[in-house]
């Protein structure tokens, strides 16, 4: 999975669990929550089975987020205009959550497609609260107009406490994404991932994406935003969105993608810290292999005792056998030279394929049975 | 491999050829106990002047003797803050695996990414010669290991971006 | 906001399936099979060739190859259509057997499937009673350095197991557990919350035998299934058709009598060809969990019938726990979800108890009276999930968070801390 997907899988899946056993009446209570602090509740009674509370809570609004009732503005227009009559917008929501919506099963398409890409949406809908005012402001990108009422500097919330500014004029809109992260590791990752984005933009393919800077200060846009919005310890990406992007079909993506910018960089941080974590393994275990068969090689040449078991074989044995003294010698330093040379290939990747088969022959040539013939001889 | 890479490895090796001569030496405080002399530093006689051998300033190896143990500190370069952390993770879990490494010390000296410890009863288990291959050969695979590791997560940056910029199109 | 404002996450990850999701949950939000389907086409070309240019190209595809893989049904899906996936299963025997897996695995729980940020949230892993401390360190070397969860607590999973029972009685947490998933199959008795290591046994038969079994039995018989989805034909079989006979004569006769009720149908489609086909399934129904009553009709290692096993297990246990342990046995697994499997496994015990203590009566020449011993095989509905269940009740109490190990102490320590995992108060 690269990109993140905007529907929540748990809420499809327990839907479309519900629409199809709508006859059999039970009980779900379940609460969870999702990325960036967003929580939801979903609640299904035995009395009305075709009724489905579905509550959510976003993430708590810095100061200049604009909030009205609970909700970023133009919410409850782009949920009436997504919905239709399937979804009734309860006032007040329940206790903790900013929106409560009642969901009711029996009204929902009878086409099979329809259906399922409403409740597509349904299951999106942290995409259609949380981006309707992204989205009101790049329709009227779209026509080329400015929203009335709103001049310079606009804050969204994208996480808890958190926000990002757009700055909207009518043939293009600015979006800057002040970038924090909790881990100085995280921080490192970001910041070069963040410097690949504008490395990123200059290629031929990429031609028509939108520009794309990175600075470590705030950027001259943010000039009026308070203080404590200006703190970032990764830097601040902007992007400059044109028409081109919010044209038709575009829009539901540019705005899904710009709103969950930070979670899709703090995915991408994280996996790489993991396939890292993958590598730095396996690179340790080849390198562990090494100093024991260091120690192998210092045993074979004081030649007092040949006890090694390396690679599960066992050489020879300290207490029984004890070698005559010359043949040990011939025998383990020939060993030795063998064993070390393959350890060091041993360590680089790739090589090990290779030399596997003379690997088991050199050791063969020493088998115990072997080892006690010796002695006996 | 850069020539003054290589030069600094040589110039390590032949340090580390001359000073690793240890022999056993018994602790002189507490009877029947042996310990490492350049760690505890328990007398100035015993102790032998430190070898500090640099490529630049960002790299640089201490060498440290005394009559019956060697401790080797390494500095590895550190351009910019990824490779500082990168450096940081991969010699952090070097080191959490310590127990397998026998010559690595837990904790590096002050100042320094990593450590060696190096006792006379190493030196009589295994050779000495292959010792300082290792050591050697560790220092120049962590260079490699460090820029590689680099590499992979700039390539995955700008994989990262591709994707997420292509999305607009 | 704090992480422990917040839900914790419980992931109880089996050799068969992985549950997961959050906790103070009566279910868990996901049960996936537990299989990574790997690309690794990239893996075999960067063998062959060797230019350098060459290899920038597969370098960058192979940076980007290690997402390409996907977990659970989807991942059995895309093995089984496309040959570039290759189908891995991390754990074996109730045992992590491959991290690199296991690490791709966690990574899709969380943010493709439970979608949460694991910087947020404290995270509850299970193991087995057997697991070694170094898988454990592992287990949290990935979680602390890969995920930077804020907290990790690894509990045992037949703890968890009486933990689920706790809630609709009683708060007890001395019985055995009768631990039968699909890779292992453990009895573990625990008093008071603690295992008592020296007494666990472990049976080589657990889910995947019964599977297995069940495959042999309709291959000897010439049922019409392709033999490319034989296993997964009798993995269904098993889930939807199988039950727990009383007595197998009996029930040979049953069948024989009215097969047109006992015998049913499966139906399914060719793979390859698509072709539609039908089998029928017969006595496999009740043979199947017979496996665990009478173990020689499946294998002749293992001879002991889990009843046996039980008894055997109780009866190393210290004395004075005994009559405690035989008074609380807990099923736990999706194994034991065959129908009357509960009723049977309390019949026979009974019968081996009833024995011992006759005979014990007539050593002594009837002149005492034992009290008699109580036998009680608990099962509940949640049978499939109690573990993770017992996790979600276990991590919603407030005394959790104060009982896992957190990143501070991770960094200040190492990974050595995730060796032990205090019992906390909450589970009492």
């Amino acid at each position: 999975m690269i990109l993140l997907q905007s529907h929540s899988r748990f809420l499809l899946q327990t839907l479309l669990n519900r629409v199809q056993n709508l006859g059999k009446a039970v009980e779900l209570d379940y609460h969870w929550v999702e990325f960036d602090d967003v929580r939801y509740h979903i609640l299904v009674s035995m009395k009305n089975p075709n009724v489905l509370l579905l509550s959510v809570s976003l993430p708590i609004p810095p100061p200049e987020a604009v909030f009205i009732g609970g909700l970023p503005f133009g919410a409850i227009e782009a949920l009436k205009a997504a919905y239709g009559v399937v979804v009734q917008i309860l006032d007040p929501p329940r206790d903790g959550f900013n929106l409560t919506l009642k969901l009711n099963l029996g009204k929902l398409p009878l086409d099979e497609e329809h259906r399922y890409a409403l409740l597509l949406k349904i299951a999106s809908v942290r995409e259609v609260v949380l981006g309707a005012p992204l989205r009101v402001v790049l329709k009227h990108l779209s026509s080329r107009t400015v929203i009335p009422g709103i001049d310079g500097l606009l804050a969204l919330v994208h996480r808890s406490k958190e926000s990002f500014f757009l700055v909207p004029q009518p043939d293009k809109v600015t979006v800057v994404f002040p970038m924090r992260f909790k881990d100085s590791i995280d921080i490192a990752f970001a910041t070069s991932f963040l410097q690949e984005f504008v490395e990123a933009r200059h290629t031929a393919v990429l031609n028509n994406a939108p520009p794309c800077l990175w600075s470590p200060n705030p950027p001259l846009e943010l000039k009026e935003a308070p203080a404590e919005a200006l703190s970032a310890n990764a830097g601040f990406v902007s992007f400059v969105i044109f028409p081109r992007h919010v044209e038709g079909k575009k829009l539901d993506r540019t705005v899904w993608n710009l709103s969950t910018f930070h979670a899709y960089v703090s995915y991408h941080v994280k996996c790489s810290e993991g396939f890292m974590h993958t590598r730095m393994r396996r690179r340790v275990e080849s390198m562990i292999q090494l100093p024991c068969c260091y120690l192998l090689a210092g045993c074979a040449a004081s030649a007092l005792h040949v006890k090694f078991s390396w690679n599960g074989c066992l050489v020879g044995d300290s207490d029984r056998n004890i070698l005559p003294l010359q043949a040990t010698q011939v025998k383990g330093s020939y060993l030795v030279t063998h064993v070390v040379s393959q350890a060091l290939d041993r360590a680089k990747p790739g090589v090990e394929e290779k030399k596997k088969s003379p690997n088991s022959r050199s050791f063969k040539r020493l088998s115990l049975k072997e080892a006690r013939a010796n002695s006996i001889s | 491999m850069a020539t003054s890479l290589r030069l600094y490895l040589t110039c390590i090796r032949n340090t580390l050829e001359a000073s690793l001569c240890l022999q056993n030496f018994p602790c002189q405080e507490v009877e029947r106990h042996n310990k490492p002399e350049v760690e505890m530093k328990t007398s100035p006689e015993l102790l032998l002047n430190s070898i500090l051998i640099c490529r630049n300033e960002a790299e640089k190896c201490l060498i440290e003797t005394s009559i019956n143990s060697l401790r080797i500190s390494l500095k590895v370069k550190q351009a910019d803050e990824l490779e500082n952390i990168l450096t940081k993770k991969f010699l952090r879990f070097l080191s959490m695996r310590a127990e397998a490494f026998q010559v690595l010390r837990r904790k590096p000296v002050q100042g320094y990414d990593i450590s060696f410890l190096i006792t006379n009863f190493h030196c009589e288990e295994m050779q000495k010669r292959k010792l300082i291959d290792f050591i050697v050969q560790f220092m120049e695979d962590i260079e490699k290991e460090i820029s590689e590791l680099k590499m992979s997560v700039n390539t995955r940056g700008r994989l990262v971006a591709t994707e997420f910029l292509k999305q607009f199109i | 906001m704090d992480p422990t404002s917040r839900p914790a996450v419980v992931i109880d990850y089996g050799t068969g399936y992985t549950k997961m999701g959050f906790a103070g949950n009566v279910e868990p939000c996901f049960i996936l099979p537990t299989a990574v389907a790997v690309n690794e086409s990239f893996l075999n070309q960067s063998r062959t060739s060797s230019s350098k240019a060459n290899w920038q190209a597969q370098h960058s595809a192979g940076v980007m190859a290690d997402l390409d893989f996907f977990i659970g049904e989807e991942a059995l899906a895309k093995s089984r259509s496309s040959n570039t996936y290759s189908l891995s299963y991390p754990i074996k025997h109730g045992q992590v057997d491959n991290w690199d897996a296991m690490e791709r695995y966690w990574q899709q729980c969380i943010f493709n499937y439970l979608r949460c940020d694991p910087e947020d949230h404290y995270f509850l892993l299970t193991e087995s009673p057997l697991t070694a401390p170094e898988s454990r360190e592992y287990t949290g070397e990935i979680m602390f350095e890969t995920f930077n969860v804020p907290g990790l607590y690894i509990a045992v999973n037949s703890v968890l197991a009486l933990a689920a029972g706790y809630t609709t009685s009683k708060c007890e947490m001395t019985g055995v557990v009768v631990d039968v998933g699909d890779g292992a199959a453990h009895v573990v008795p625990v008093a008071d919350g603690y295992v008592i290591g020296s007494s666990i046994k472990s049976i080589p038969i657990a889910g995947k035998d019964v599977t297995l079994f069940i495959q042999q039995l309709m291959r000897e018989r010439g049922e019409n299934v392709p033999p490319e989805d034989s296993f997964e034909v009798a993995r269904k079989v098993k889930e939807t058709h199988c039950y727990t006979c009383s007595d197998i004569v009996k029930e040979f006769n049953k069948h024989d009598k009215e097969p047109a009720r006992y015998i049913k149908h499966w139906r399914g489609i060719k793979p390859k060809t698509g072709a539609p086909y039908s089998c029928d399934i017969g006595y496999e129904r009740f043979l199947g969990p017979e496996v665990f009553f009478n173990p020689e009709i499946y294998s002749s290692d293992f001879t002991t019938p889990l009843p046996a096993v039980i008894d055997k297990c109780i009866q190393s246990a210290p004395i004075d726990t005994r009559r405690a342990l035989y008074k609380n046995i807990v099923l736990s697994g999706g194994s034991t979800m065959f129908k009357d499997f509960g009723r049977r496994l309390q019949r026979d015990l009974k019968k081996i108890v009833d024995t011992r203590v006759l005979t014990s009566e007539a050593r002594l020449g009837g002149k005492i009276k034992s009290q008699p011993v109580e036998v009680n095989v608990v099962s509940h509905p949640i049978q499939r999930f109690a573990v993770w269940f017992g996790g979600s009740v276990l991590a919603s109490t407030p005394e959790f968070f104060a009982a896992c190990h957190t990143k501070a102490e991770y960094e200040e320590y190492g990974a050595s801390i995730c060796r032990t995992n205090p019992v906390f108060k909450g589970m009492y």
